[in-house]
């Protein structure tokens, strides 16, 4: 260890705008002064909102000024804003909480409502069993019908019920292939083009992996997914696909060989985001304690388009990893809360975990001359435990400082939780980038949980006791039931299931690994492939950014009603 | 052989400190003087002069089962009495407040007897029978362990902790338990927040000196940096090292 000279503090200009006219460096400022929660624009907006529901509804709703400590309302100190990090958009907290937030609802509708189905069982039955044609153009016949039946309209029964285009716009199917020649033949409306949407040394890998297989990358209707679950997801495609291929291929509706398509849509040829959980967890598929950390990587696209910026492409993991994992999953779903959303954002505002991972790579190019600009597994420097002691030691003594010596920064982050999450990921981001193996990075995450503790006496809540206290132990560790390979591991892996502030990074942490070699993918291509389609709602290479139009309104997403309620 | 507390690594006064709190065989200076009632009135758990409400009978009025355990452990005299268990919990500035979460959870654990202390980052709470924590509480509140203005009881709301500092000195707390009135600290309300029928003292602020002479908090800003205490951190290390290569492979090779 050795601190390096880094004049640029990314998090300065959010502080002086968050905290107008003080000296981020004082310790001392006023309090008790701010008029309560009305020095909110947001809050006042609330106060004046609820005022009309409780005139229409005659019925008692949110009354700050009551309710909180029987009358005395949060804001005797500066309700902060935040700056979505790597944006120049500052939002109000609420403005966070995935309620608020059309583009967070659309993150994870988008990732619950697809699946990836292979086509090659199907194709197979088609020929061997029934003796079928399968040419380009019937494949592009299928599609047109697949897109026409996948949002749910019929295309064998007489007298069907449908539902309305405009409200399940967001439905549809691509392929892709790894055969340039068929893909030249799939009309470009039903095609993922690899070549076109990757950088072209990314292309060929993934390309290669996926040889000449084709699959369809499939996203059922927004509203389907909600009102359903994610178990559904599989289902209601493999329906669809079903009926398609009975219509597309003139087959008798009830045949035997439509089970083994059934069984390929459904099973065999299905690729979930998540897995299913168990019995005591009480959810299907593509739920979100089933997404692989490595998967979870690939779902998020900045590595392809930020390929020599592995930290950016690691942060964007962050942000959207933490507000999948810790506001909704660990959030609402598993506790039923609607306080963890701050753990969250601490991640992805003010730039904060953004400078102290930018110090990691300055220190990596310092120390061991790994230029993070040019990700490749030759320069990835061995992982030993003393090159992870040394750089988590590092990353977290900076990042310790700059609380200190940025009292206003402490104050930003003003719970440990947020601190320790933040820090680690730090320390866990250069490692594994800088090493290219994710459970360095992991190892680099406990070591910085275990200086952070001594230090300052204090770590998170209590959970933090368990889980970070003996993570060193299982971190590098592969016997079952006590340790795996980042990668495979997910929110619901032993010992990760139960504190927010962690699962987020985590899967940056692996995501890292990969993007500092220059890999094409962290986990499973297909999923790499299907989460660059420009089609879907919401930008998966730009998390953060969507987040933020989420925030300031300006996000459009998919699954609304309006076509079929009253016009307001 | 004979266990031998180390009570932790480290070169540096904060180090010191740590070990000098955390050891029984050391006195720690008493700064001030709280009266036995106005330990109970910052506590808020019963009425000053009040009986203490039971759990459970007199352990001398019950029949104890049959049970080794209870043969060794001597019961507390709370626990004798059959008290309820109820709590005193601090909030700790990071600005050089003398004792900190963890600090306070290791000495609570060397010096009392019959508690069950939780450690966060923003609060510490130390849980037993009421009348070990009323006697408990006043050495905490009496001793170097507390300063007036930087650490506080607080039962709920505790924000504080990370924030900076009013201009009079005193940590934030949104319910303003306690406020500065000319030069000394003063309770307005318990630890819960419920108002006093009379400000409970606690004594004035102690100096920026003392303040930073008896931290037990790493702080490059206003007090001692981590970094500089190399024996500290490479202790850390070697910790982390070992528990990942035994938990990686635990065997010797």
């Amino acid at each position: 260890m050795g601190k390096i000279e880094r004049s640029q503090k990314l998090f300065l200009n959010a502080l002086k705008e968050k905290f107008q006219g003080e000296d981020p460096e004082s310790v001392k400022t006023t309090f008790y002064n701010f008029d309560g929660v009305r020095q909110s624009p947001r809050k006042r907006e609330f106060m004046e909102a609820a005022k009309k529901v409780e005139m229409k509804r005659g019925m008692a709703m949110y009354d700050p000024e009551h309710c909180h400590l029987g009358g005395l309302p949060m804001g005797q100190r500066q309700l902060m804003t935040y700056q979505v990090s790597q944006t120049d958009v500052f939002v109000e907290g609420d403005d966070l909480h995935f309620v608020n937030n059309s583009a967070m609802q659309q993150f994870w509708d988008d990732i619950r409502r697809t699946v990836i189905v292979g086509m090659d069982l199907a194709h197979a039955t088609l020929q061997k069993r029934l003796g079928k044609e399968v040419t380009p153009e019937t494949i592009n016949e299928y599609l047109h019908i697949l897109n026409h039946a996948m949002p749910g309209a019929a295309v064998v029964q007489e007298h069907m019920v449908e539902t309305h285009p405009g409200i399940v716009d967001d439905c549809y199917v691509k392929v892709f292939t790894g055969d340039d020649e068929m893909a030249a033949d799939i009309e470009p409306q039903f095609l993922i083009d690899i070549d076109k949407l990757f950088p072209a040394d990314q292309a060929e890998v993934l390309k290669a992996q996926v040889g000449k297989s084709m699959y369809q990358a499939i996203h059922i209707p927004t509203i389907v997914s909600r009102t359903c679950d994610g178990g559904t997801t599989s289902r209601w495609s493999a329906m669809q696909i079903g009926m398609s291929f009975i219509a597309a291929y003139r087959m008798c509706a009830g045949e035997a060989a439509v089970a083994d398509l059934s069984f390929a849509a459904k099973h065999a040829g299905v690729v979930q985001m998540a897995t299913h959980l168990p019995a005591r967890r009480a959810r299907g598929p593509n739920e979100p304690g089933g997404i692989k950390f490595g998967l979870f990587s690939d779902i998020i696209q900045a590595n392809r388009k930020y390929p020599n910026d592995p930290a950016r492409a690691s942060l964007e993991v962050v942000g959207a990893g933490v507000m999948l994992f810790d506001q909704i999953w660990l959030g609402s779903y598993m506790s039923g809360g609607v306080g963890f959303t701050q753990y969250a954002t601490a991640a992805y505002t003010d730039n904060i975990l953004d400078e102290y991972t930018y110090y990691g790579m300055d220190y990596l190019k310092d120390k061991y001359s790994f230029d993070f600009t040019h990700p490749d597994p030759a320069q990835c420097i061995k992982p030993t435990q003393e090159i992870v002691n040394d750089l988590a030691t590092e990353v977290n003594l900076n990042a310790m400082e700059q609380y200190e010596q940025f009292p206003t920064l402490m104050e930003d982050h003003f719970g440990g939780s947020q601190r320790a999450g933040v820090m680690a990921a730090a320390c866990g981001l250069t490692c594994s980038i800088g090493t290219g193996n994710s459970n360095a990075g992991l190892n680099g995450w406990y070591l910085s949980m275990l200086m952070h503790k001594e230090g300052w006496s204090r770590l998170g809540f209590f959970g933090y006791d368990l889980q970070d206290q003996c993570g060193s132990a299982n971190s590098l560790s592969m016997e079952p039931d006590r340790g795996l390979m980042g990668e495979f591991r997910g929110p619901n892996y032993p010992n990760y299931a139960m504190n927010v502030g962690h699962q987020g990074e985590y899967a940056a942490i692996v995501g890292g690994a990969h993007y500092g070699r220059g890999d094409a993918f962290c986990f499973n291509p297909l999923v790499a492939i299907t989460f660059a389609d420009p089609s879907l709602t919401f930008d998966f290479a730009e998390p953060r950014r969507e987040f933020a139009k989420g925030a300031i309104r300006e996000f459009m997403p998919a699954g609304e009603r309006s076509l079929i309620i009253p016009a307001r | 052989m004979a266990y031998t507390p180390q009570y932790g690594p480290g070169t540096s006064k904060v180090a010191e400190n740590r070990r000098k709190q955390m050891n029984p065989a050391v006195q720690l200076d008493k700064v001030r003087d709280v009266t036995d009632e106005d330990v109970v009135l910052i506590l808020g758990h019963r009425a000053p002069g009040s009986a203490y409400p039971t759990a459970h009978p007199p352990l001398a009025e019950q029949q104890e089962p049959d049970c080794p355990i209870r043969k060794i452990v001597e019961p507390t005299e709370g626990a004798k009495a059959g008290d309820r268990v109820r709590y005193i919990q601090f909030a700790d500035s990071m600005f050089n407040a003398p004792s900190q979460p963890y600090q306070r959870t290791y000495t609570e654990a060397y010096r009392f007897r019959g508690i069950d202390p939780g450690t966060l980052s923003g609060r510490q709470i130390v849980e037993c029978r009421e009348r070990d924590l009323e006697q408990y509480s006043k050495w905490l509140i009496e001793t170097e362990m507390f300063e007036p203005a930087l650490v506080s009881c607080r039962g709920a709301t505790v924000h504080g902790h990370s924030l900076r500092l009013a201009e009079d000195g005193m940590m934030f707390d949104m319910l303003q338990r306690c406020v500065l009135d000319g030069g000394v600290v003063k309770y307005q309300k318990d630890q819960i927040g419920e108002p006093l029928d009379r400000a409970v003292e606690v004594g004035k602020p102690m100096d920026d000196a003392w303040v930073k002479e008896h931290s037990t908090i790493f702080h490059s800003l206003v007090g001692t940096a981590y970094r500089d205490d190399a024996e500290y951190v490479e202790y850390i290390q070697r910790i982390h090292s070992l528990r990942t290569k035994y938990g990686f492979m635990p065997k010797e090779e």
